[in-house]
């Protein structure tokens, strides 16, 4: 190898620190919150004087709390499906299709990944607001769709474009129609592909807060947008239980994601 | 009585380019064809249109006296093998044959049978439960023939599945191929690029050339007669030294190579008329080589010689510029007192040669 890590000398150490420093960068605030989260203090005082569940106690307590977690899980979950029916349908067009355009088509599906989500946000609201899906579950769907829809069709483009169509052709002469080859042989061959979709789809439902606040009515709230609107009444350490609830499932998604891939591999 | 395969001028064009050349070619039942051709050069579309991936652009194609166009590739019942590894990879090797009989509704008891049956018959039997990516390519290609023609498909289609593998494992799948045919008696058309491959498989071979079937015949008849210098040029070794007509009559041609030799009755492929400047194709191993002048004989100079093992293959040059191959079998004695700048005599038999109109 070029760069060999033991035969570094000093430069070994300069790496170490900046690894260091960034891991810690990157994780500090959330290792913050979370200790936050079983602190003691009203006052959010770091380092916390006590440990105590109150908070917890506090947050599963208040059904608005509770409400909008779910209301994020049930929008997150509908946009999932969706994100990954239509991506898949999408993807297939892009990848297998001969029409002219493809190129430009698929540069245009990765636009909402570019533009600024606060402009998307505008946009949407002004129109939502004049066909009545302001406020509704609909309208949180579709909007966290626009945002959603780029993850899901990069995986699966990807994953059909590394998959040989001569295994679907060869299920087709076996005898199996165009659908049945493409339901039964085409989809296990991707499914790593459709497990991306469906946990970057549900991640970026899940954790979406600017599409959100715009979406949202006073009774309509996901947890993001409820976090949001609490910290801006007062401050208080429930807000730091329920952004560590937050993090947690989407740890758990992701080490699923990780997991099934492995598995996939093997 | 109508032939068993009939492909009636299929065409096939892409936009401007042609691809397949009004394609006429009949099969018999039972019938290995090989369609043999550069890439490129249609034997793939035709075989694509075949098994229904492919419209021709008109023309076709009828089986058993019934066209098959109109019926999509999932209805034909046409077996094939591809190129490239096609076995599902999620499932095992039993549930890889096994697919298109559930598509077909078997019996649980009647696919178990027909899938061990199969695999006996390509030699892997007990690997049912093996995942494809646990075999190594010519295993996987030969649980793919298994796949293929374990629905009794009327037709088997083959394009190049061999070419993904090494000289040596693929000269034992293709004696396996040549067994399961005469086993199955299933009719085969086979791609390849490769003409000891198709000399070595089949009963007939059709050259393919930029979209057109120059010959078909069996591997002898296309060696020993090709009709288009393309076809004597990739079946076997030749060379082709210039030389001008005297005189046709009947498709044979009398001609002069130089000014000091003539040859008499040579067959003549294309037209020709007399002084027209053609080209006399010689096999290297029909030519026989000499230290001593002949009046029938080339005057050429050697210019290498290689040793292939039980044969000596020598690089000659007749008159400074038409390079000239001959094969002289190890140890002959016209060799001795051969070597690199040798002047030689080469003569040849006429009825091995052949005239091509330039």
């Amino acid at each position: 190898m070029l760069l060999n890590f033991n035969t570094l000398g000093s430069w070994k150490w300069f790496l170490i620190a900046v690894t260091t420093l960034t891991s810690a960068f990157l994780l500090l605030p959330i290792l913050f919150i979370a200790a936050l989260s079983f602190g003691s203090s009203q006052w959010l005082i770091f380092p916390p004087p006590s440990w105590t569940l109150k908070w917890y106690e506090a947050l599963f307590a208040d059904p608005r709390w509770l409400e909008s977690a779910w209301t994020s899980f049930r929008i997150a979950l509908i946009v999932t499906v969706l994100s990954v029916l239509i991506g898949l349908v999408a993807s297939f067009g892009l990848v297998r299709g001969t029409f002219m355009g493809r190129g430009a088509l698929r540069a245009l599906f990765m636009t909402p990944m570019i533009l600024p989500v606060v402009v998307l946000a505008v946009a949407l609201y002004a129109f939502f607001l004049k066909v009545g899906l302001a406020g509704t579950t609909t309208g949180f769907v579709i909007a966290h769709l626009v945002v959603a829809l780029p993850f899901s069709i990069l995986a699966l483009t990807g994953a059909l474009e590394g998959f040989d169509k001569s295994i679907e052709d060869a299920a087709v002469l076996c005898g199996a129609s165009p659908l049945k080859a493409r339901v039964l042989i085409t989809l296990p061959c991707i499914s790593h592909g459709l497990f991306s979709a469906a946990i970057f789809s549900f991640l970026t439902s899940w954790d979406e807060v600017v599409l959100a606040i715009f979406m949202a009515s006073p009774t309509l709230q996901t947890l993001p947008v409820k976090i949001w609107a609490t910290l801006r009444q007062d401050l208080t350490p429930v807000i730091a239980a329920a952004s560590t609830l937050l993090i947690l499932i989407t740890l758990i998604l992701m080490l699923l994601a990780a997991a099934l891939k492995k598995g996939l591999k093997a | 009585m109508t032939p068993f395969l009939e492909i009636r001028n299929i065409r096939k064009e892409y936009g401007p380019v042609v691809a397949v050349h009004d394609v006429t070619l009949n099969v018999g039942r039972g019938e290995f064809m090989t369609f043999l051709g550069p890439s490129g050069s249609g034997k793939s579309t035709t075989l694509y249109i075949l098994a229904g991936f492919d419209q021709p652009t008109r023309g076709d194609i009828q089986l058993e006296g019934k066209t098959i166009l109109d019926t999509p590739s999932h209805q034909r019942n046409i077996g094939m093998v591809f190129q490239r590894y096609t076995l599902f990879p999620h499932l095992s090797v039993g549930e890889n044959v096994a697919f298109p009989l559930k598509v077909r509704g078997w019996s649980k008891a009647d696919i178990t049978e027909r899938v061990r049956k199969m695999l006996s018959l390509v030699r892997l039997e007990g690997f049912e439960d093996r995942k494809p990516a646990q075999m190594s390519g010519g295993q996987q290609q030969r649980v793919a023939l298994a796949r293929a023609l374990a629905y009794d498909p009327p037709v088997l289609l083959m394009d190049e599945p061999l070419s993904a593998l090494d000289k040596k494992l693929r000269e034992e799948i293709q004696y396996e191929i040549r067994r399961i045919h005469q086993q199955t008696e299933v009719t085969i058309l086979y791609v390849t690029h490769d003409q000891e491959e198709a000399l070595r498989l089949s009963d007939r071979i059709s050259v393919f050339s930029k979209g057109v079937i120059d010959q078909i015949g069996t591997g002898e008849e296309l060696y020993s007669n090709p009709s288009t210098r393309f076809v004597a040029e990739f079946i076997g070794d030749s060379d082709f030294i210039p030389c001008q007509v005297l005189a046709t009559r009947n498709g044979r041609a009398d001609v002069a190579l130089g000014n000091d030799l003539t040859v008499l009755d040579i067959p003549l492929h294309g037209k020709a008329e007399a002084k027209a400047n053609v080209e006399l194709m010689l096999r290297p191993e029909r030519i026989s080589l000499s230290t001593k002048a002949g009046d029938r004989a080339l005057a050429a100079k050697v210019e290498d010689i290689t040793f292939l093992g039980n044969n000596i293959h020598v690089a000659a040059r007749i008159g400074d510029r038409t390079p000239v191959s001959v094969r002289v079998p190890f140890g002959h004695e016209a060799l001795s007192g051969v070597e690199r700048g040798t002047p030689v005599w080469l003569s040849f038999d006429a009825d091995a040669a052949h005239v091509f109109s330039a």
